[in-house]
């Protein structure tokens, strides 16, 4: 799309607070200003959505195939990242996000190093996603 | 959500107080304040056989679906709880219950005007020097409410605690909003609590009445940074009084994007000002376990926010905005507790 998608966004959010904030009072200026913050986290999501998800899929599926040889249990999906549809790399996403829950905490009262080294594969990855999924005007 | 009206409002007030004649609502309009209750000011006058009254009132309205479990008599309840035991707040006026005047029960406050609430606020230049001033006023009323003896305030209308069973009670009580609320896997804030149900704190020092929301941008203070009132009860509970310091340590509340908890000062002098004015220690273990807790807690909230719009039970902007804005700060905060970030 043409204009390019973020940039659309980002001009939006900003004539919302500059042109339309000062006009309205109260509850609806507090409404319009969040809708302003949300345009811009549209930006930059569309941006990354699918490359985020794809890179955080395939993480997901290597530590569960991992977790599988070691603890037993099924295999995870052959290729998450499939179809490319944000909606379908989320499904996906999903999917593993709760088979990482299984996995981790079948492991973390696991005492021996391969169960303590994958438990931290598994930290480095949450790790990795949270950055992955940085909010830019977020607090923290 | 059935509309909020002068009309209706002048027409109850008429009802429920016959002794009132000449009754004017005005000014009615809906503040830009809290995800969790619909909050309006208006101004009030009418007579009664003491002569004429002109009061400036704010009205709250339970929606009919929120992202906090509560109610408005529990609200009303914890105001008049603590009322005149040295934290201040607003005198509660009227409590309807009956959700057919206005679409949602509703309760009546005095309005304090002319102050502020505003948490970003105090991250403009012009606020800075009077930050030190505010901090100390602000953990000092919550050190303040802390050292208050529960035996001296009637809590009747809370659930019951104690100082052995409050965490597990909250731990419990916030792993099922999530699981209630669920909007999706979420494996940080599941290791947490598996973490924290293997490692749990020691029991509280006392029990106290907790705020449960005591934070920047829920008490109003003047131009020169006097805390004037608490605000927002809703989630008031009996507990242990880290949970209110732990909740005001909250990265995602770090307005000014840096270390200082509330966007008023770094955590050390806020442990400071605290222990002195509640008279209490704190022990640095029981308050990392409380400081998971209200990830928890958060991420409970920002899930319900999520869900109730998702469910379409609730479509203010703000719960869209805030499960954007605070899910994935929330988990990394988690992962900084637990030493993975």
């Amino acid at each position: 799309m043409r204009p390019f998608v973020p940039a659309a966004t980002a001009d939006l959010a900003e004539r919302l607070r500059t042109d339309i904030v000062p006009e309205v009072a109260g509850f609806r200026a507090g409404n319009v200003g969040m809708t302003a913050a949300m345009l811009d986290m549209i930006g930059q999501e569309w941006d990354r959505a699918a490359a985020r998800l794809v890179e955080e899929n395939s993480a997901m599926r290597a530590l569960l195939v991992r977790g599988a040889a070691l603890i037993g249990g099924p295999q995870p999906l052959d290729d998450p990242n499939a179809d490319l549809h944000v909606s379908a790399l989320e499904a996906a996403n999903e999917a593993l996000r709760q088979g990482l829950i299984t996995l981790q905490s079948t492991i973390e009262e696991r005492i021996d190093d391969e169960a303590r080294a994958l438990d931290e594969a598994i930290w480095d990855e949450l790790r990795r996603s949270v950055e992955r999924r940085r909010i830019a005007s977020a607090n923290f | 959500m059935k509309a909020l009206t002068e009309e209706a409002l002048t027409t109850y007030l008429s009802r429920h107080s016959p002794a009132w004649r000449d009754i004017s609502v005005s000014g009615l309009h809906r503040l830009p304040l809290g995800a969790s209750r619909e909050t309006f000011r208006f101004d009030l006058s009418y007579t009664d056989d003491s002569g004429a009254h002109n009061d400036r009132l704010i009205l709250r309205r339970d929606p009919p679906a929120s992202n906090v479990d509560s109610d408005r008599r529990h609200e009303y309840e914890s105001y008049r709880a603590i009322h005149g035991h040295g934290v201040p707040v607003p005198r509660m006026v009227l409590l309807e219950e009956d959700p057919e005047p206005f679409g949602g029960a509703i309760s009546l406050s005095e309005d304090l005007r002319g102050f502020h609430n505003s948490e970003y606020q105090l991250q403009e230049p012009a606020w800075r020097d009077r930050l030190p001033h505010i901090a100390q006023q602000f953990w000092t009323s919550m050190g303040i409410l802390a050292a208050v003896p529960v035996e001296n305030l009637d809590l009747s209308f809370m659930k019951p605690s104690t100082v052995s069973t409050t965490a597990m009670q909250e731990l419990d009580y916030w792993e099922d909003t999530l699981d209630r609320h669920d909007v999706g896997p979420e494996p940080i804030v599941r290791a947490a609590i598996r973490w924290m149900r293997r490692n749990p704190p020691p029991p509280a020092q006392k029990l106290s009445m907790v705020h449960g929301d005591f934070r920047a941008g829920n008490f109003l203070y003047d131009d020169s940074g006097n805390l004037i009132a608490v605000l927002d009860w809703e989630m008031a509970h009996m507990g242990d009084p880290l949970e209110d310091l732990a909740w005001s340590f909250a990265r995602v509340f770090c307005f000014g994007k840096d270390d200082r908890r509330c966007g008023l000062a770094p955590r050390e002098d806020a442990i400071a000002i605290w222990e002195k004015a509640s008279g209490l220690q704190v022990d640095p273990k029981a308050l990392h376990w409380w400081e998971l807790l209200i990830c928890v807690k958060g991420q409970g909230i920002w899930n319900s926010c999520a869900h109730v719009w998702s469910e379409g039970t609730n479509r203010d902007v703000i719960h869209a905005y805030a499960a954007w804005w605070l899910r994935n700060a929330q988990d990394r905060a988690i992962l900084e507790l637990m030493g993975k970030l």
